[in-house]
Protein backbone atom coordinates (compact mmCIF):
# COMPACT_ATOMS: atom_id res chain seq x y z
CA UNK A 1 0.00 0.00 0.00
CA UNK A 2 1.22 3.44 -0.70
CA UNK A 3 -0.16 6.27 1.13
CA UNK A 4 0.29 9.45 -0.55
CA UNK A 5 0.43 12.76 0.47
CA UNK A 6 0.30 15.23 -2.80
CA UNK A 7 0.68 18.61 -2.73
CA UNK A 8 -0.18 20.71 -6.12
CA UNK A 9 -0.73 23.73 -7.58
CA UNK A 10 -3.97 23.48 -8.92
CA UNK A 11 -5.32 25.61 -11.34
CA UNK A 12 -8.35 25.17 -11.62
CA UNK A 13 -8.53 26.49 -7.50
CA UNK A 14 -5.77 29.02 -8.72
CA UNK A 15 -3.87 27.69 -5.34
CA UNK A 16 -1.93 24.92 -3.67
CA UNK A 17 -4.00 22.31 -2.56
CA UNK A 18 -3.51 18.95 -0.85
CA UNK A 19 -5.04 15.11 -1.96
CA UNK A 20 -4.44 11.71 -0.29
CA UNK A 21 -3.92 9.38 -2.67
CA UNK A 22 -3.83 5.35 -1.21
CA UNK A 23 -2.56 2.51 -3.87
CA UNK A 24 -3.20 -1.02 -3.36
CA UNK A 25 0.47 -2.53 -3.72
CA UNK A 26 2.49 -5.58 -2.19
CA UNK A 27 2.64 -5.41 1.53
CA UNK A 28 3.43 -7.33 4.80
CA UNK A 29 -0.10 -8.62 5.24
CA UNK A 30 -0.11 -9.77 1.57
CA UNK A 31 3.39 -11.67 2.16
CA UNK A 32 3.06 -12.76 5.51
CA UNK A 33 -1.07 -14.84 4.74
CA UNK A 34 0.32 -15.76 1.48
CA UNK A 35 -2.24 -13.61 -0.61
CA UNK A 36 -2.03 -13.05 -4.26
CA UNK A 37 -0.20 -10.00 -5.63
CA UNK A 38 -1.02 -10.60 -9.44
CA UNK A 39 -2.99 -7.17 -9.25
CA UNK A 40 0.95 -5.20 -9.07
CA UNK A 41 2.38 -5.39 -12.32
CA UNK A 42 3.79 -2.13 -14.94
CA UNK A 43 1.38 -0.79 -16.98
CA UNK A 44 -1.79 -1.49 -14.38
CA UNK A 45 -4.38 0.87 -13.40
CA UNK A 46 -6.73 1.19 -10.69
CA UNK A 47 -10.74 1.72 -10.15
CA UNK A 48 -10.92 4.90 -8.24
CA UNK A 49 -13.15 6.25 -5.35
CA UNK A 50 -12.91 9.41 -4.91
CA UNK A 51 -13.62 10.24 -1.03
CA UNK A 52 -14.93 13.39 -0.42
CA UNK A 53 -15.33 15.14 3.32
CA UNK A 54 -17.75 16.67 5.69
CA UNK A 55 -18.04 20.25 7.05
CA UNK A 56 -15.06 21.40 8.74
CA UNK A 57 -13.08 19.03 7.58
CA UNK A 58 -10.24 18.35 5.01
CA UNK A 59 -8.62 15.66 2.68
CA UNK A 60 -6.76 13.90 5.82
CA UNK A 61 -10.04 12.90 7.57
CA UNK A 62 -10.90 9.41 6.01
CA UNK A 63 -7.12 8.64 6.29
CA UNK A 64 -7.25 10.04 10.01
CA UNK A 65 -10.23 8.48 11.38
CA UNK A 66 -11.17 5.45 9.32
CA UNK A 67 -9.39 2.08 8.17
CA UNK A 68 -9.70 3.79 4.84
CA UNK A 69 -6.71 2.57 3.32
CA UNK A 70 -7.02 -1.35 4.54
CA UNK A 71 -10.23 -1.35 3.00
CA UNK A 72 -8.58 -0.34 0.07
CA UNK A 73 -6.22 -1.94 0.02
CA UNK A 74 -8.31 -5.44 0.51
CA UNK A 75 -10.59 -4.35 -2.70
CA UNK A 76 -7.46 -2.74 -4.82
CA UNK A 77 -9.02 -0.42 -4.96
CA UNK A 78 -7.39 3.69 -5.59
CA UNK A 79 -8.91 6.17 -3.25
CA UNK A 80 -8.30 9.84 -3.57
CA UNK A 81 -9.03 12.18 -0.81
CA UNK A 82 -9.58 15.94 -1.94
CA UNK A 83 -9.96 19.33 0.30
CA UNK A 84 -12.77 21.26 -0.81
CA UNK A 85 -13.08 23.68 2.39
CA UNK A 86 -16.63 24.49 3.45
CA UNK A 87 -17.45 25.38 0.27
CA UNK A 88 -20.41 22.59 -0.48
CA UNK A 89 -18.29 21.23 -3.25
CA UNK A 90 -19.67 24.25 -5.80
CA UNK A 91 -17.85 26.50 -7.80
CA UNK A 92 -17.82 29.48 -5.76
CA UNK A 93 -19.25 32.93 -6.93
CA UNK A 94 -16.62 34.67 -4.73
CA UNK A 95 -13.86 32.04 -4.46
CA UNK A 96 -12.18 28.84 -6.01
CA UNK A 97 -13.98 26.56 -8.58
CA UNK A 98 -14.32 22.97 -6.43
CA UNK A 99 -16.61 21.37 -8.62
CA UNK A 100 -14.49 22.09 -12.08
CA UNK A 101 -11.80 21.21 -9.91
CA UNK A 102 -13.13 18.11 -8.64
CA UNK A 103 -15.00 16.95 -11.89
CA UNK A 104 -12.24 18.06 -14.68
CA UNK A 105 -8.55 18.95 -13.31
CA UNK A 106 -8.29 16.07 -10.70
CA UNK A 107 -9.57 13.61 -13.18
CA UNK A 108 -7.00 14.76 -15.31
CA UNK A 109 -4.11 14.67 -12.78
CA UNK A 110 -5.15 11.51 -11.63
CA UNK A 111 -5.03 9.76 -14.83
CA UNK A 112 -1.50 11.44 -15.72
CA UNK A 113 0.26 11.48 -12.53
CA UNK A 114 -1.17 8.06 -11.07
CA UNK A 115 -2.42 4.82 -12.46
CA UNK A 116 -5.96 5.80 -12.48
CA UNK A 117 -8.42 4.08 -14.63
CA UNK A 118 -10.45 7.61 -15.90
CA UNK A 119 -13.02 5.32 -17.77
CA UNK A 120 -16.84 5.50 -15.92
CA UNK A 121 -17.26 2.42 -15.49
CA UNK A 122 -14.16 2.62 -12.82
CA UNK A 123 -14.77 5.64 -10.95
CA UNK A 124 -17.17 6.01 -8.25
CA UNK A 125 -17.64 9.34 -5.66
CA UNK A 126 -18.24 8.56 -2.15
CA UNK A 127 -18.67 10.74 0.48
CA UNK A 128 -20.23 11.61 3.99
CA UNK A 129 -22.16 14.51 5.01
CA UNK A 130 -21.83 17.29 3.58
CA UNK A 131 -19.37 15.19 0.98
CA UNK A 132 -22.94 12.88 0.63
CA UNK A 133 -24.48 15.61 -0.45
CA UNK A 134 -21.16 16.54 -2.58
CA UNK A 135 -21.07 12.73 -4.24
CA UNK A 136 -24.43 12.48 -5.82
CA UNK A 137 -23.65 16.44 -6.96
CA UNK A 138 -20.42 15.58 -8.36
CA UNK A 139 -21.71 12.56 -10.19
CA UNK A 140 -24.98 14.20 -11.04
CA UNK A 141 -22.93 16.77 -12.97
CA UNK A 142 -20.77 14.41 -14.93
CA UNK A 143 -22.80 11.42 -15.38
CA UNK A 144 -20.84 10.11 -18.22
CA UNK A 145 -17.88 9.92 -16.17
CA UNK A 146 -19.16 8.41 -12.97
CA UNK A 147 -20.95 5.19 -12.99
CA UNK A 148 -21.87 5.09 -9.03
CA UNK A 149 -21.92 7.81 -6.13
CA UNK A 150 -22.77 6.85 -2.52
CA UNK A 151 -23.53 9.33 0.16
CA UNK A 152 -23.24 8.64 3.63
CA UNK A 153 -25.23 10.46 6.50
CA UNK A 154 -25.62 13.12 3.35
CA UNK A 155 -27.16 16.36 3.43
CA UNK A 156 -29.90 15.61 0.45
CA UNK A 157 -32.21 18.04 0.13
CA UNK A 158 -29.93 20.59 0.53
CA UNK A 159 -30.41 23.81 -0.06
CA UNK A 160 -33.60 23.30 1.90
CA UNK A 161 -33.31 23.24 5.57
CA UNK A 162 -30.50 25.64 5.50
CA UNK A 163 -32.14 29.03 5.64
CA UNK A 164 -31.21 30.48 8.63
CA UNK A 165 -27.60 29.20 7.74
CA UNK A 166 -28.14 31.44 4.60
CA UNK A 167 -28.53 34.93 6.82
CA UNK A 168 -26.24 33.64 9.34
CA UNK A 169 -22.64 35.25 8.99
CA UNK A 170 -21.04 33.36 11.32
CA UNK A 171 -22.38 29.91 9.36
CA UNK A 172 -19.66 27.38 8.75
CA UNK A 173 -20.51 27.60 5.00
CA UNK A 174 -19.35 30.69 3.19
CA UNK A 175 -22.92 30.92 0.94
CA UNK A 176 -22.37 34.70 0.58
CA UNK A 177 -19.62 33.80 -1.15
CA UNK A 178 -20.23 30.53 -2.59
CA UNK A 179 -23.88 31.77 -4.16
CA UNK A 180 -25.66 34.35 -5.82
CA UNK A 181 -28.20 34.37 -4.10
CA UNK A 182 -29.32 33.52 -0.37
CA UNK A 183 -33.24 32.85 -1.85
CA UNK A 184 -33.21 29.02 -0.62
CA UNK A 185 -36.27 28.85 -2.99
CA UNK A 186 -34.32 30.05 -6.15
CA UNK A 187 -31.29 28.00 -5.21
CA UNK A 188 -33.90 24.69 -5.65
CA UNK A 189 -34.68 25.29 -8.87
CA UNK A 190 -30.87 25.66 -10.10
CA UNK A 191 -28.41 22.41 -10.52
CA UNK A 192 -27.57 23.45 -7.10
CA UNK A 193 -30.66 21.09 -5.95
CA UNK A 194 -29.48 16.78 -6.46
CA UNK A 195 -33.44 16.45 -7.67
CA UNK A 196 -33.30 19.08 -10.34
CA UNK A 197 -29.75 17.79 -11.86
CA UNK A 198 -31.38 14.17 -11.77
CA UNK A 199 -34.53 15.54 -13.60
CA UNK A 200 -32.71 17.38 -15.92
CA UNK A 201 -30.66 14.20 -16.89
CA UNK A 202 -33.89 12.22 -16.93
CA UNK A 203 -35.63 14.90 -19.23
CA UNK A 204 -32.39 14.42 -21.58
CA UNK A 205 -32.27 10.28 -21.60
CA UNK A 206 -28.97 10.46 -20.18
CA UNK A 207 -28.18 7.18 -17.63
CA UNK A 208 -27.95 8.07 -14.28
CA UNK A 209 -25.18 7.20 -12.00
CA UNK A 210 -25.80 4.17 -10.00
CA UNK A 211 -27.14 5.40 -6.23
CA UNK A 212 -26.25 4.90 -2.82
CA UNK A 213 -27.74 6.00 0.70
CA UNK A 214 -26.88 5.40 3.73
CA UNK A 215 -27.55 7.07 6.75
CA UNK A 216 -27.84 6.21 11.11
CA UNK A 217 -31.30 6.10 12.35
CA UNK A 218 -30.14 8.36 15.20
CA UNK A 219 -28.13 10.71 12.84
CA UNK A 220 -29.61 14.41 12.81
CA UNK A 221 -29.85 13.93 8.77
CA UNK A 222 -32.14 10.65 9.11
CA UNK A 223 -35.22 12.87 8.37
CA UNK A 224 -33.39 14.60 5.76
CA UNK A 225 -32.41 11.50 4.04
CA UNK A 226 -36.15 9.49 4.08
CA UNK A 227 -37.44 13.13 2.70
CA UNK A 228 -34.91 12.28 -0.37
CA UNK A 229 -35.94 8.34 -0.64
CA UNK A 230 -39.44 10.07 -1.41
CA UNK A 231 -37.76 12.30 -4.01
CA UNK A 232 -35.95 9.83 -5.31
CA UNK A 233 -38.84 7.36 -5.45
CA UNK A 234 -41.14 9.86 -6.49
CA UNK A 235 -38.68 10.10 -9.96
CA UNK A 236 -38.26 6.48 -10.10
CA UNK A 237 -34.61 6.53 -9.55
CA UNK A 238 -33.64 3.13 -8.85
CA UNK A 239 -31.38 3.48 -5.85
CA UNK A 240 -29.51 0.86 -3.10
CA UNK A 241 -30.76 1.92 0.43
CA UNK A 242 -29.40 0.64 3.96
CA UNK A 243 -29.57 2.47 7.62
CA UNK A 244 -27.94 1.12 10.78
CA UNK A 245 -28.33 2.47 14.46
CA UNK A 246 -25.72 4.93 14.73
CA UNK A 247 -25.05 8.97 14.74
CA UNK A 248 -23.59 11.32 12.88
CA UNK A 249 -19.82 10.57 13.24
CA UNK A 250 -17.13 7.84 12.31
CA UNK A 251 -17.89 4.96 13.91
CA UNK A 252 -20.98 5.04 11.57
CA UNK A 253 -18.75 5.84 8.38
CA UNK A 254 -15.87 3.71 9.36
CA UNK A 255 -18.39 0.79 9.28
CA UNK A 256 -20.10 1.86 6.07
CA UNK A 257 -17.97 2.61 3.91
CA UNK A 258 -17.61 -1.13 4.20
CA UNK A 259 -21.20 -1.03 2.84
CA UNK A 260 -20.25 1.29 0.20
CA UNK A 261 -17.18 -0.84 -0.78
CA UNK A 262 -19.34 -4.10 -1.10
CA UNK A 263 -21.81 -2.24 -3.16
CA UNK A 264 -19.92 -0.77 -5.23
CA UNK A 265 -18.92 -3.06 -9.18
CA UNK A 266 -15.71 -3.25 -8.13
CA UNK A 267 -13.01 -5.43 -9.99
CA UNK A 268 -10.93 -6.59 -6.72
CA UNK A 269 -7.96 -6.12 -8.66
CA UNK A 270 -6.19 -3.70 -11.11
CA UNK A 271 -7.64 -3.02 -14.46
CA UNK B 1 4.08 21.58 -9.48
CA UNK B 2 3.12 18.34 -7.23
CA UNK B 3 4.96 17.07 -4.11
CA UNK B 4 4.22 13.88 -2.84
CA UNK B 5 5.17 12.48 0.36
CA UNK B 6 5.09 8.88 -0.55
CA UNK B 7 4.96 5.96 2.21
CA UNK B 8 4.82 2.16 0.73
CA UNK B 9 6.24 -1.22 2.07
CA UNK B 10 8.84 -2.16 0.76
CA UNK B 11 9.80 -5.51 -0.07
CA UNK B 12 13.47 -5.14 -0.37
CA UNK B 13 13.81 -3.24 2.77
CA UNK B 14 11.30 -5.54 4.38
CA UNK B 15 9.60 -2.21 6.16
CA UNK B 16 7.56 0.92 5.09
CA UNK B 17 9.87 3.29 3.40
CA UNK B 18 9.51 7.12 2.96
CA UNK B 19 10.09 8.94 -0.56
CA UNK B 20 9.37 12.52 -1.61
CA UNK B 21 8.56 12.31 -5.06
CA UNK B 22 8.63 15.74 -7.01
CA UNK B 23 6.80 16.22 -10.41
CA UNK B 24 6.75 18.98 -12.67
CA UNK B 25 3.12 19.97 -13.28
CA UNK B 26 1.36 23.65 -13.82
CA UNK B 27 2.56 25.73 -11.75
CA UNK B 28 1.26 29.55 -10.40
CA UNK B 29 4.77 30.86 -12.49
CA UNK B 30 3.53 29.01 -15.77
CA UNK B 31 -0.19 30.56 -15.49
CA UNK B 32 1.32 33.96 -14.81
CA UNK B 33 4.43 34.18 -17.12
CA UNK B 34 4.73 31.34 -19.40
CA UNK B 35 2.20 30.70 -21.87
CA UNK B 36 5.14 28.27 -23.41
CA UNK B 37 5.39 26.13 -20.51
CA UNK B 38 5.85 22.41 -21.22
CA UNK B 39 2.60 20.43 -22.05
CA UNK B 40 2.66 18.39 -18.79
CA UNK B 41 -0.43 16.00 -19.62
CA UNK B 42 0.40 15.48 -23.39
CA UNK B 43 -0.55 12.08 -24.22
CA UNK B 44 1.98 8.96 -23.62
CA UNK B 45 4.57 12.55 -22.10
CA UNK B 46 7.16 11.05 -19.48
CA UNK B 47 9.23 13.22 -17.42
CA UNK B 48 12.93 13.21 -17.03
CA UNK B 49 14.28 11.46 -13.28
CA UNK B 50 16.78 12.95 -11.13
CA UNK B 51 17.19 10.35 -8.31
CA UNK B 52 18.73 12.59 -5.47
CA UNK B 53 20.48 11.34 -2.72
CA UNK B 54 20.73 12.44 1.12
CA UNK B 55 23.95 12.50 2.94
CA UNK B 56 24.56 10.64 6.25
CA UNK B 57 22.34 11.77 9.29
CA UNK B 58 19.54 12.98 6.61
CA UNK B 59 16.85 11.89 5.32
CA UNK B 60 14.20 12.28 2.46
CA UNK B 61 13.55 15.60 3.58
CA UNK B 62 16.19 17.29 3.37
CA UNK B 63 16.70 18.59 -0.52
CA UNK B 64 12.95 20.04 0.24
CA UNK B 65 13.89 21.31 3.55
CA UNK B 66 17.27 22.70 3.17
CA UNK B 67 17.78 23.83 -0.53
CA UNK B 68 15.69 24.92 -3.22
CA UNK B 69 15.44 21.16 -5.49
CA UNK B 70 11.65 21.14 -6.42
CA UNK B 71 11.61 25.00 -7.80
CA UNK B 72 15.17 24.36 -9.40
CA UNK B 73 13.43 20.79 -10.82
CA UNK B 74 10.15 23.02 -11.87
CA UNK B 75 12.09 25.26 -13.89
CA UNK B 76 13.77 22.48 -15.73
CA UNK B 77 10.50 20.01 -16.15
CA UNK B 78 12.60 17.39 -14.25
CA UNK B 79 10.93 14.90 -12.15
CA UNK B 80 13.18 14.01 -8.39
CA UNK B 81 12.90 11.45 -6.49
CA UNK B 82 14.37 11.76 -2.80
CA UNK B 83 14.37 8.32 -1.19
CA UNK B 84 15.56 7.66 2.71
CA UNK B 85 18.37 5.42 3.45
CA UNK B 86 19.05 6.42 6.84
CA UNK B 87 23.30 5.78 7.28
CA UNK B 88 23.24 3.23 5.31
CA UNK B 89 25.79 4.61 2.75
CA UNK B 90 23.69 3.00 0.57
CA UNK B 91 25.03 0.01 0.21
CA UNK B 92 23.05 -3.57 0.59
CA UNK B 93 24.11 -3.75 4.81
CA UNK B 94 26.01 -6.32 6.30
CA UNK B 95 23.33 -6.00 9.62
CA UNK B 96 20.76 -3.89 8.02
CA UNK B 97 18.71 -3.23 4.60
CA UNK B 98 19.85 -3.79 1.27
CA UNK B 99 19.68 0.29 0.31
CA UNK B 100 21.62 -0.26 -2.52
CA UNK B 101 19.39 -2.67 -4.29
CA UNK B 102 16.14 -0.44 -3.29
CA UNK B 103 17.64 2.03 -5.18
CA UNK B 104 18.93 0.99 -7.92
CA UNK B 105 16.81 -1.94 -8.37
CA UNK B 106 13.46 -1.57 -6.37
CA UNK B 107 13.08 2.11 -6.40
CA UNK B 108 12.92 2.42 -10.32
CA UNK B 109 10.83 -0.37 -10.93
CA UNK B 110 8.41 0.64 -8.14
CA UNK B 111 8.18 4.76 -8.78
CA UNK B 112 7.88 3.55 -12.79
CA UNK B 113 4.39 1.95 -12.18
CA UNK B 114 3.12 4.04 -9.93
CA UNK B 115 4.19 7.52 -12.38
CA UNK B 116 4.91 8.79 -15.52
CA UNK B 117 8.87 8.36 -15.06
CA UNK B 118 10.61 7.38 -18.40
CA UNK B 119 12.69 4.26 -18.10
CA UNK B 120 14.82 5.33 -20.50
CA UNK B 121 18.89 5.55 -19.69
CA UNK B 122 19.14 8.86 -21.14
CA UNK B 123 16.52 10.36 -18.97
CA UNK B 124 17.32 8.73 -15.66
CA UNK B 125 19.76 10.51 -13.33
CA UNK B 126 21.42 10.32 -9.55
CA UNK B 127 23.14 12.75 -7.84
CA UNK B 128 23.65 13.18 -3.96
CA UNK B 129 25.56 14.95 -1.68
CA UNK B 130 28.46 13.70 0.78
CA UNK B 131 27.13 10.13 1.48
CA UNK B 132 24.62 10.35 -1.00
CA UNK B 133 27.85 11.40 -3.59
CA UNK B 134 29.19 7.93 -2.93
CA UNK B 135 25.99 6.53 -2.93
CA UNK B 136 25.06 8.23 -6.37
CA UNK B 137 28.81 6.47 -7.51
CA UNK B 138 27.59 3.33 -6.01
CA UNK B 139 24.55 2.83 -7.96
CA UNK B 140 26.07 4.14 -11.36
CA UNK B 141 28.74 1.53 -10.76
CA UNK B 142 25.84 -1.34 -9.61
CA UNK B 143 23.92 -0.24 -12.62
CA UNK B 144 25.30 1.64 -15.32
CA UNK B 145 22.99 0.95 -17.56
CA UNK B 146 20.25 2.59 -15.59
CA UNK B 147 21.18 6.26 -15.56
CA UNK B 148 22.43 8.55 -17.82
CA UNK B 149 24.53 10.79 -15.85
CA UNK B 150 25.69 10.38 -12.31
CA UNK B 151 26.80 13.96 -9.76
CA UNK B 152 28.36 13.25 -6.96
CA UNK B 153 28.06 16.77 -4.57
CA UNK B 154 30.77 16.96 -1.70
CA UNK B 155 30.71 13.19 -2.10
CA UNK B 156 32.23 10.90 0.68
CA UNK B 157 34.47 8.47 -2.42
CA UNK B 158 37.23 7.37 -0.87
CA UNK B 159 36.27 7.21 2.85
CA UNK B 160 38.05 3.52 3.48
CA UNK B 161 41.40 3.32 1.60
CA UNK B 162 42.89 7.45 1.68
CA UNK B 163 44.80 8.20 4.79
CA UNK B 164 43.11 11.88 5.01
CA UNK B 165 40.96 14.45 6.82
CA UNK B 166 38.08 12.03 5.76
CA UNK B 167 38.72 9.49 7.93
CA UNK B 168 38.65 11.41 11.51
CA UNK B 169 35.22 13.00 9.85
CA UNK B 170 34.11 9.77 8.92
CA UNK B 171 34.60 8.23 12.78
CA UNK B 172 32.15 10.46 14.06
CA UNK B 173 29.76 8.09 12.73
CA UNK B 174 29.38 5.89 15.72
CA UNK B 175 31.30 2.61 14.94
CA UNK B 176 28.46 0.30 15.02
CA UNK B 177 26.77 2.21 12.52
CA UNK B 178 29.39 1.77 10.61
CA UNK B 179 29.97 -1.53 11.28
CA UNK B 180 26.29 -2.17 10.33
CA UNK B 181 27.12 -1.34 6.57
CA UNK B 182 30.55 -2.81 6.27
CA UNK B 183 30.69 -5.78 8.74
CA UNK B 184 33.40 -5.87 11.63
CA UNK B 185 36.00 -4.00 10.53
CA UNK B 186 33.67 -1.14 9.79
CA UNK B 187 35.06 -0.07 6.59
CA UNK B 188 34.29 -1.37 2.98
CA UNK B 189 36.44 -4.77 2.77
CA UNK B 190 39.33 -3.42 -0.03
CA UNK B 191 38.22 -5.12 -2.63
CA UNK B 192 34.75 -6.43 -1.46
CA UNK B 193 31.43 -5.53 -2.83
CA UNK B 194 31.32 -2.08 -0.67
CA UNK B 195 34.37 -0.94 -2.34
CA UNK B 196 33.75 1.66 -4.72
CA UNK B 197 37.25 1.67 -6.35
CA UNK B 198 36.26 -2.01 -6.93
CA UNK B 199 32.96 -1.76 -8.20
CA UNK B 200 34.23 1.29 -10.72
CA UNK B 201 37.14 -0.98 -11.89
CA UNK B 202 34.56 -4.30 -12.09
CA UNK B 203 32.72 -1.79 -15.05
CA UNK B 204 36.15 -1.24 -17.14
CA UNK B 205 37.17 -4.58 -16.83
CA UNK B 206 33.69 -5.90 -18.09
CA UNK B 207 33.37 -3.00 -20.74
CA UNK B 208 30.30 -1.45 -19.31
CA UNK B 209 29.71 1.96 -20.56
CA UNK B 210 29.71 4.13 -17.48
CA UNK B 211 26.80 7.16 -16.83
CA UNK B 212 28.81 10.39 -17.49
CA UNK B 213 30.15 11.02 -14.46
CA UNK B 214 30.68 14.24 -12.16
CA UNK B 215 31.75 15.90 -9.14
CA UNK B 216 31.53 18.87 -7.32
CA UNK B 217 33.43 19.99 -4.06
CA UNK B 218 34.12 23.29 -1.60
CA UNK B 219 37.84 24.11 -1.47
CA UNK B 220 37.54 23.63 2.21
CA UNK B 221 35.85 20.90 2.47
CA UNK B 222 36.89 17.89 4.37
CA UNK B 223 36.39 15.53 2.25
CA UNK B 224 37.63 17.07 -0.67
CA UNK B 225 41.50 15.39 -0.70
CA UNK B 226 39.81 11.78 -0.69
CA UNK B 227 37.55 12.63 -3.42
CA UNK B 228 40.60 13.56 -5.58
CA UNK B 229 42.20 10.46 -4.94
CA UNK B 230 39.66 9.00 -6.14
CA UNK B 231 39.54 10.77 -9.68
CA UNK B 232 43.05 10.28 -9.89
CA UNK B 233 42.26 6.35 -9.10
CA UNK B 234 39.48 6.87 -11.77
CA UNK B 235 41.93 8.43 -14.28
CA UNK B 236 44.32 5.66 -13.79
CA UNK B 237 41.40 3.47 -15.16
CA UNK B 238 40.79 5.86 -18.32
CA UNK B 239 37.45 7.07 -16.65
CA UNK B 240 36.71 10.68 -16.89
CA UNK B 241 35.00 12.07 -14.37
CA UNK B 242 34.53 15.74 -14.39
CA UNK B 243 35.53 17.79 -11.57
CA UNK B 244 34.92 21.18 -10.62
CA UNK B 245 35.85 22.63 -7.19
CA UNK B 246 33.90 25.98 -5.92
CA UNK B 247 35.36 28.13 -2.72
CA UNK B 248 32.55 26.85 0.19
CA UNK B 249 33.03 23.71 2.63
CA UNK B 250 30.56 21.09 3.11
CA UNK B 251 27.32 22.37 3.53
CA UNK B 252 23.83 23.58 2.61
CA UNK B 253 24.75 26.79 0.48
CA UNK B 254 27.40 24.69 -1.57
CA UNK B 255 24.98 22.19 -2.14
CA UNK B 256 21.91 24.61 -3.13
CA UNK B 257 24.05 26.61 -5.45
CA UNK B 258 25.91 23.70 -7.23
CA UNK B 259 22.78 21.77 -7.61
CA UNK B 260 22.12 24.34 -10.13
CA UNK B 261 25.03 24.05 -11.48
CA UNK B 262 24.75 20.20 -11.79
CA UNK B 263 21.04 20.66 -13.50
CA UNK B 264 22.83 22.53 -16.06
CA UNK B 265 25.26 20.02 -16.76
CA UNK B 266 22.99 17.33 -17.04
CA UNK B 267 21.65 16.39 -20.51
CA UNK B 268 17.93 17.77 -19.82
CA UNK B 269 15.39 18.39 -22.41
CA UNK B 270 13.62 21.34 -20.46
CA UNK B 271 10.68 19.58 -21.76
CA UNK B 272 8.48 16.38 -20.98
CA UNK B 273 10.10 13.26 -22.92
Amino acid sequence: MANIHCNYYSDALKLNTDINVVIPTPNSDELMNHKDTGYWHEGARYQVLYLLHGTYGDYSDWCHLTSIEKYAQNHKIMVVMPSVANSFYQDMLYGPAYLTFLTEELPQYLGRLFPASTKREDSFVAGLSMGGYGALHVALAKPEQFCAAASLSGALTFPYGMEDHFRNPKSPWPFRAIFDTDDVEELAKTDVNLFVQIEKLQQAGVELPKLFLTVGTEDFTYAQNQKARKELEKRNVEYTYEEGPGIHDWDYWDEHIKSVLNWLPLANTTV
Amino acid sequence: MAHLDCSFYSPSLRKNAKVIVFLPTMSADDYLFNDDHPRYFAKGAKYQTLYLLHGSYGDCMDWSLFANAERYAQEHCLAVVMPSAENSSYVDMQYGEDYLTYITRELPAFLSTLFPLSEKREDTFIAGLSMGGGGTFRAAFARPELYGAAASLSGGLDKALSKTSSEAHSVKMPKNYRQACFGDSAVPTPGGKDDLRAALKACVDEGKTLPRLYHVIGEDDFLREGGEAFLAYAKSLGVEIEYKLHPGVHNWDFWDTYLKEVLEWLPLANDMV
